[in-house]
């Protein structure tokens, strides 16, 4: 591989967009491949099998020929409303597992930035939070200030914008409480149903660094799930 | 690991050639059975033979760290390497889980 072509990857992956990287194996030359791009003659015979391995996700020797592709995907993003102590700990699982993660919390006596060097924190209430970062299926959402005036609106947003894991940190109690409130807002039951309340799979740990344990492990389990 | 995006073992690559070391990336470009990193799993070596990333989770790193440090010094570009299953009494290098992988090494520059 060029030294080249390794500066335009790193550089490729900062601008978060799925793409791939095709390397002839018989004599190590690479480029990068995204949708709509013409190839050199190196691979263009083989653009229809480059697509379809593209499309797929899948890495690996294309089939009856010498040419590996590897692909690039955007990660995940888990959005956090409550900058609070389990949140501390979730940043190293998420960094860990090559996700994204952004901060939300109104309460700026939470979200000093020596508590979270060079996060994405957003100051804001969510509703305004939300109009600053791009959220889709490929988002999760983990509410744990277990206030009803800043989990709720966010919430909500990850319920409309079918974000693929929503959790909400509270007893079963307080958990019955909230999707009674989003039932009154119109939300159906298949959809309350969908958020993860109490939070995270049951280790049986109660310290902050095991409920966030719990929580990325849920949001891993779920991630799979869906692929 | 479904995304590479941050992933760092190409700029680590990057920060290793700025300052003047020959670097060697390694690649899982295939696997069969029960090997323990997925394809596109990578590894790092420079001439010295320090290394970073990993290739197999222990099984066959000293060997592909021998190969790379081979590959610097007849400078050429790349090579093929395949891994079967080894004895697992044999203080021998191979894969102990019963799996094979094929790894690329190439050098960057």
């Amino acid at each position: 591989m060029k030294t080249e072509i390794l500066k335009e990857i790193i550089k490729k992956k900062s601008s978060k967009q799925q793409f791939a990287v095709l390397t002839n194996l018989q004599n190590s030359n690479s480029e990068i491949f995204e949708l709509g791009k013409n190839l050199s003659k190196e691979f263009e015979n083989n653009k229809t099998e480059i697509e379809n391995y593209f499309k797929l996700k899948k890495n690996g020797i294309i089939e009856k020929t010498e040419i590996f592709i590897q692909n690039y995907i955007k990660p995940i993003n888990v959005v956090v409303v409550g900058a609070v102590h389990i949140t501390q700990y979730l940043i190293d699982f998420v960094q860990n597992l090559n996700f994204e993660i952004t901060i939300i919390d109104p309460r700026k006596y939470f979200t000093t930035e020596q508590r979270f060097k060079n996060i994405n924190v957003i100051n804001e209430w969510p509703d305004e939070a939300f109009k600053k970062i791009e959220t889709n299926s490929h988002t999760a959402l983990v509410a744990l200030t277990h206030d009803p005036k800043i989990d709720d609106p966010a919430l909500q947003h990850a319920l409309k914008n079918k974000f693929f894991y929503i959790g909400a940190l509270g007893s079963k109690k307080t958990h019955l409480n909230r999707c009674r409130r989003l039932k009154i807002l119109g939300f159906k039951d298949e959809e309350i149903n969908a958020i993860h309340g109490p939070i995270g799979i049951n280790l049986g740990g109660k310290s902050s660094p095991e409920i966030a344990l719990s929580i990325i492990s849920e949001i891993v389990l779920e991630n799979y799930k869906r692929n | 690991m479904k995304s590479l995006f941050k992933e760092n073992i190409l700029e680590e690559a990057n920060t290793w050639i700025k300052s003047n070391q020959k670097v060697v990336l390694a690649t899982v470009i295939q696997t069969w059975g029960s090997s323990p990193l997925q394809v596109g799993s990578k590894m790092i070596v420079n001439e010295k033979g320090i290394f970073s990333g990993s290739v197999s989770g222990g099984c066959v790193e000293s060997s592909v760290i021998s190969e790379s440090i081979e590959l610097i010094k007849k400078n050429s570009k790349f090579k093929k390497l395949e891994f079967e299953v080894s004895n697992e009494n044999a203080w021998d290098v191979g894969l102990a889980c019963g799996g094979e992988i094929k790894i690329f090494i190439e050098q960057i520059n």
